[in-house]
């Protein structure tokens, strides 16, 4: 019984000293004042530039503000690609990720992910009354974007249907205009926006059920457990006074240029 | 570290090889067809009428003055919205014609676009390569067959166009390799050829090296055997001429 307490004991000393030597994260950002965030820049409406104040603005940034906030500190944006995402965190170049980061096992490897704020998943579009539901995705020519997860799923999960993959969205959904597929694939916000820019949209239509369930989470540096639960309290708390619902509103809301039913809530059980 | 070692599962080699088929059966057909369209308009070049000769001559201007690329989009993408909708209803679905034990399947709209898009393009240059031909056989052979008593059919048949074929040979099969290598462009209207799959089984596999290096082999080896079959065809065409 001693020797154990005696472990324990230098166990926690040593635990208490690491705690010291490389100081913790939050205590940094508090005592600079100053919150680095990684956004995109060039991905409506989770973080593009506006035009007219030459900001970077959108959903992200929006999430990334209120938990600047909550801890009482300046928010400083970085601009980042998909690619640095992990990088810009495992480098220290900045504090947190908010760029519609996918919490993947992978790259939980790599970075550690606050408890999911958004959610998307693989949706189609179709002419209206063509796709009410998946099974009808076997009989169907489905257009995709090569290389995307999304078309990986279709063809894992509807062996019979046809897939004609396309080199970007663009050119599927010309393909679906013209015929040459009944349905095409891709994330469910990115289809909202390709929709949203169509002149004829009153013919389409996204079908209200995902194949895949997708969840976005915020990027943080591993080894910081007190940075993550503030960011995993700060979210709970929009979600609780309704602000995360605004937010969400205003990008993906039924005035919004891209309406998306919001069919998750920050804390919401999550599906496979 | 980058991983090199291992080879690629069956099911993705069967996607290659299914492309492969694909490529070769598309080049193929591209080949019979723009030959044959491309000694008609080698023939219209040379027409008595000039109406005819400026219709030729236009048609090349037009094909072999804008990117293959291009074309493919414009003959699937743009074309399609100008037929009527039961018409790509029809292209689009599967058909099957049945002549005894044979079953033959309607190939997928993006075959039949790649393939009339690249038979489009592909009977300008065989079409101007025939012309070359044509023109490279001196006019003293005309006036000969004339003095023979040939019509000008049967001395086109008999003397000028084996002659112009020797000639147009090489740069012919120059344009048959062409053909294969040009028919990688039809992965962008989705047509399923050796690229597309290579791109495929890249982005499932993350086997780069393999995916890529496999279809680069594919290409290099059918293109070898189209330069083998050039050297055989020369072959057979010097020990004719010597022999008569």
């Amino acid at each position: 019984m001693k020797k154990n307490s005696l472990i324990a004991a230098v166990l926690g000393l040593l635990l208490s000293m690491s705690g010291v030597a490389h100081a913790d994260r939050l205590d940094q950002i508090k005592s600079a004042g100053v919150l680095r965030v990684a956004t995109f820049d060039s991905n409506p409406p989770f973080g593009f530039v506006d035009p007219k104040t030459n900001q970077i603005v959108g959903l992200d940034l929006d999430y990334a503000k209120a938990v600047a906030a909550k801890l009482g500190v300046k928010l400083e944006v970085q601009a980042t690609n998909p690619a640095n995402r992990i990088a810009f965190l495992t480098s220290n170049k900045v504090d947190l990720v908010f760029a519609n980061f996918t919490i993947t096992d992978e790259r939980k490897k790599e970075v550690d992910f606050s408890t999911p704020y958004f959610a998307s998943g693989t949706q189609f579009i179709a002419k209206k009354g063509v796709l009410t539901q998946p099974a009808q995705l076997n009989s169907l020519r489905i257009g995709a974007d090569k290389g995307t997860t999304n078309e990986q799923q279709v063809r894992a999960q509807f062996p019979n249907a046809t897939i004609v993959a396309y080199d970007d969205t663009p050119f599927a959904f010309a393909a679906l205009r013209t015929g040459n597929v009944q349905a095409i694939t891709q994330d469910g916000p990115k289809l909202v926006a390709l929709l949203a820019k169509v002149p004829d949209r009153d013919k389409y239509e996204i079908p209200p059920f995902t194949i895949s369930n997708d969840y976005e989470g915020v990027g943080v540096p591993k080894g910081e457990p007190r940075l993550l639960a503030a960011v995993n309290e700060t979210l709970k708390g929009l979600e609780a006074d309704g602000s995360a619902a605004s937010i969400y509103d205003q990008w993906f809301g039924p005035k919004s240029a891209a309406p998306l039913p919001r069919l998750f809530k920050i804390g919401d059980p999550q599906k496979s | 570290m980058v991983q090199v070692n291992g080879w690629l599962a069956p099911k993705y080699l069967l996607w290659l090889w299914h492309g492969f088929g694909i490529t070769l059966g598309l080049a193929a057909t591209v080949a019979l067809s723009a030959t044959a369209l491309g000694l008609v308009l080698a023939m219209m070049r040379r027409a008595r009428w000039s109406w005819l000769r400026w219709l030729a001559a236009s048609y090349v201007l037009v094909f072999r003055n804008s990117p293959l690329l291009v074309q493919l989009l414009f003959w699937y993408f743009g074309v399609a919205t100008l037929l009527p909708e039961t018409a790509m209803t029809w292209l689009n679905a599967a058909h099957t014609l049945s002549i005894g034990p044979v079953t033959l399947g309607w190939p997928s709209f993006e075959f039949v676009a790649g393939w009339f898009g690249l038979t489009c393009y592909s009977t300008a240059f065989i079409g101007e390569e025939f012309r070359a031909g044509l023109r490279g056989v001196p006019g003293g052979q005309y006036h000969a067959a004339a003095a023979l008593g040939l019509g000008p059919f049967t001395a086109m048949r008999y003397v000028i166009l084996p002659q112009a074929l020797r000639i147009a040979l090489p740069p012919l099969f120059g344009q048959y390799m062409n053909i294969v290598k040009n028919s990688s462009l039809t992965m962008a209207i989705g047509l399923a050829e050796l690229s597309y799959a290579s791109r495929q089984v890249d982005t499932e596999t993350f086997k780069t090296f393999q995916a890529f290096g496999a279809a680069t082999v594919l290409y290099i080896a059918t293109i070898a055997l189209i330069e083998v079959a050039l050297a055989v065809f020369q072959h057979r065409g010097a020990r004719m001429s010597h022999r008569s």
